[in-house]
């Protein structure tokens, strides 16, 4: 393609590189080859934006300070220009190896030739065609097509009769067969379970049954057994209810029986008790024995100590008497002897002296007797407790004229 | 003819609803992954994809394994109603294996769960109590709802839920009862289920006279029975159409007159001749459950004196096949036959 120069008009500036119309890629659909490029052109190419030499690449930090307008070391220089010759001899290199048409035969033109099934109109000139396109008013823009690349490469078509590529009856087989078997699997997978689960709980229900059934019958048991120990219980408890009332019963008799018997003879000997000790007393009788009989004895004892008194006395006076009798008597017989011895002649005497001496002594005897005969109706006056006190006064005071007159009679004697 | 250059858009998805799962062993964490992501959508596909993933019980393992329950308790707390009502539903799968019970044990998912109780959507509380039902099934799981007192909570939901929901409800209070059966007692559940008798629908009078029964074994559970006149509904039971339900009621009668008001109680409202008839049929678990309601029935005098007459239509099974339900005609004659 031919790099027409373009300068824009009334500009100041050249292009560094010119713009042209756009070249086709390498990998795309050429129309034609691509002549030889010359080295002189490489540089107008458009170059790859990349692969730019004057495009500053990498850190731009720790930067090669040499700027691009200074002077270009020779060592660069000289190696630039060697790579630049290396290239070129390498493109050379490929360009011989690569095969041209051949140069036409003399009198032979060599012309371009199509090897479409259609023929197709070629020109450089591209065809233009100017639409334009206004969209509505405040519509949307709508979104872009598809980009689907053209297809690149040789168009090439075939045909497949049938039964080239497979037997779709005999392949489908295995996939059909694998797809209903996976189905019928999960189905029956699933029926299964449902199944299980209904045999499961039969079998529950049967074993629930079964152990209701022997439940109820274990607490009937139970019930029957604790009904009839409860019967039982009740009946021996009455039967020793009434067993111990019984017992109670003739236990009662027989201590009733025993306390009548022991307490049959417990009142009379009670009475009697107390009788013997004179609770019960008949109040004049006791009055005479606490009051009476006290004052009797008293008397008593003062009348009979008198009366001992007496006696004791008259005791000492018989005995003084009979001292003196004695005294008297001896002396009597001592005169008596005197007299006897004095004169036996006086002989008729003694009788009188003996006369009067027995008198004296009968006397004394009878005094004795008189004394005796009144003890003794003393004593039997004194014995006799129911006399009345006066009359006990009147016989003491008898005993005392009595007492009295013998004492009188002693004292005369 | 196809390019051979590797096209740069992805391949197109058969099913747009779920995430496709990656290959082998990859395919868990992937979804793990996608299940945490803040993206609704991927969350949404993920859960979907996971709960058709976790039906096979070899990929139980490498789920658990991975922590997913964990990663779905999240998910349950979720905004968008689907990812709750898919999550709930892999606690479901995940519940029917033992080893998922036992994960789902650890990571304490019951409160959870049981907090959707209450969520507006019934589609999701249905899935929920779907879950919580599975997981009572098995005596460990049913003692941990016992310990977190959930039973309480089921109850109240039972008076207000729908009738399907109502089902499941049953369900899993019927397994946690026949752990333990004092909580439901001191939360009242007796005359909940007694109301519960008087439902239109048969399912749900079948499972409460069920529910009933296992109340009943404890012996506060038949004395209230008897107390609020359940005995009656249920006698009235027996006159009804369906097998199971009848054969529910008996069952639930039959352990409530273990005790002697029961006892009386029934005979008074004239179940005797009721139970006769259902001498006759042929399902033997009817049978069965007539013949032990006769037998705890014989064990009063009036009921004795009663029954005498029918002895012989009891004896006709003493050679049955089956060993229980000839088992049971025996101590029924020998319990009838009984002299003091």
């Amino acid at each position: 393609m031919a790099a027409t120069l373009v300068k824009p008009p009334n500009s100041t500036y050249t292009f560094s590189s010119q713009p042209k119309a756009v070249q086709q890629q390498q990998g795309q659909r050429q129309k034609f080859r691509q002549p030889v490029i010359n080295q002189s052109d490489e540089n107008s190419l458009f170059g790859n934006i990349m692969y730019d030499r004057r495009v500053i690449r990498g850190n731009t930090y720790a930067l090669h300070t040499l700027p691009a307008h200074a002077q270009p070391d020779p060592i660069e220089v000289q190696r630039q220009q060697e790579a630049k010759r290396r290239a070129l001899a390498r493109r050379k290199a490929r360009e011989q190896i690569r095969t041209k048409t051949p140069d036409p035969v003399h009198n032979r033109k060599n012309i371009d030739v199509q090897t479409e099934l259609y023929l197709e109109e070629l020109s450089d000139r591209i065809e233009e065609a100017d639409v334009d396109v206004q969209t509505d008013a405040f519509l949307d823009r709508p979104p872009s097509p598809l980009f689907i690349p053209q297809s690149t490469g040789k168009d090439i078509c075939t045909q497949i009769e049938t039964g080239d590529l497979f037997d779709f009856d005999l392949e489908v087989k295995p996939i059909v067969e694998t797809l209903v078997g996976k189905t019928v699997e999960q189905a029956l997978i699933e029926v299964a379970e449902e199944e299980e689960l209904a045999k499961i709980r039969e079998q529950q229900r049967e074993y629930e049954e079964i152990r209701n059934a022997e439940l109820i019958e274990l607490q009937r048991l139970e019930e029957q057994e604790r009904r009839l120990r409860a019967e039982k219980e009740r009946r021996m408890k009455q039967a020793q209810e009434a067993l111990r009332l019984e017992q109670d019963a003739a236990q009662k008799i027989a201590a009733r029986a025993f306390a009548k018997a022991y307490l049959q003879d417990l009142v009379p000997s009670v009475f009697n008790n107390l009788r013997e000790n004179g609770y019960f007393y008949d109040p004049v009788e006791n009055e005479i024995e606490t009051s009476f009989m006290p004052w009797l004895m008293n008397k008593t004892m003062t009348h009979v100590n008198q009366l001992v008194l007496g006696r004791t006395i008259l005791d000492s006076i018989i005995r003084d008497v009979v001292n003196q009798r004695i005294d008297d008597y001896d002396k009597l017989a001592e005169a008596l002897k005197q007299t006897i011895e004095g004169g036996i002649d006086m002989g008729t005497s003694t009788g009188d002296i003996v006369h009067s001496s027995e008198q004296n002594i009968e006397n004394l005897e009878s005094n004795h007797g008189e004394l005796n005969v009144t003890m003794d109706n003393n004593t039997n006056e004194g014995g006799e407790i129911s006399n009345g006190a006066l009359l006990n006064d009147e016989t003491d005071e008898r005993e005392e004229e009595q007492t009295n007159a013998n004492e009188d009679a002693g004292g005369e004697q | 003819m196809a390019s051979s250059t590797i096209p740069t858009h992805y391949p197109q998805l058969v099913d747009p609803t779920r995430t496709p799962l990656a290959f082998l062993n990859r395919a868990v964490p992937r979804l793990n992954r996608e299940l945490q992501s803040d993206n609704l959508l991927l969350r949404q596909r993920a859960v979907r994809s996971l709960c058709d993933y976790l039906h096979d019980p070899e990929h139980m393992l490498p789920c658990l394994n991975e922590d997913i329950p964990a990663t779905l308790l999240d998910l349950l707390k979720d905004t968008d109603q689907f990812c709750r009502l898919k999550s709930a539903e892999c606690y479901y799968v995940i519940a029917s294996h033992s080893i998922g019970r036992q994960a789902m044990l650890a990571c304490n998912v019951i409160p959870c769960l049981a907090s959707l109780f209450d969520d507006k959507e019934p589609s999701v509380r249905r899935n929920a109590h779907k879950a919580v039902s599975m997981y009572s099934e098995a005596p460990p799981g049913a003692q941990n709802l016992i310990e977190i007192h959930l039973v309480d909570t089921l109850l109240k939901k039972l008076i207000s839920e729908l009738d399907e929901i109502k089902e499941l409800i049953l369900n899993t209070i019927h397994f946690c009862l026949m752990v333990d059966v004092e909580q439901a007692l001191a939360a009242d559940a007796m005359s909940t289920l007694t109301s519960l008798l008087e439902h239109p629908s048969d399912k749900i009078k079948t499972l409460a006279a069920l529910t009933i029964f296992h109340l009943s074994v404890s012996l506060k559970g038949k004395e209230r029975a008897v107390e609020i006149g359940t005995v009656n509904e249920l006698v009235a039971l027996l006159d009804s159409n369906d097998d199971a339900l009848k054969s529910k009621s008996a069952l639930a009668l039959s352990i409530i007159c273990i005790i002697t008001p029961g006892k009386y109680c029934t005979i008074k409202a004239g179940a005797i001749p009721k139970l006769l008839a259902m001498l006759n049929k042929e399902s033997t678990e009817l049978v069965v459950n007539a013949l032990k309601v006769i037998a705890c029935i014989a064990e009063a005098p009036e009921g004795r004196k009663k029954l005498l007459e029918s002895v012989d239509q009891i004896e006709r099974y003493i050679n049955h096949r089956l060993p229980n339900l000839a088992k049971h005609a025996q101590i029924a004659a020998k319990v009838i036959k009984w002299m003091p």
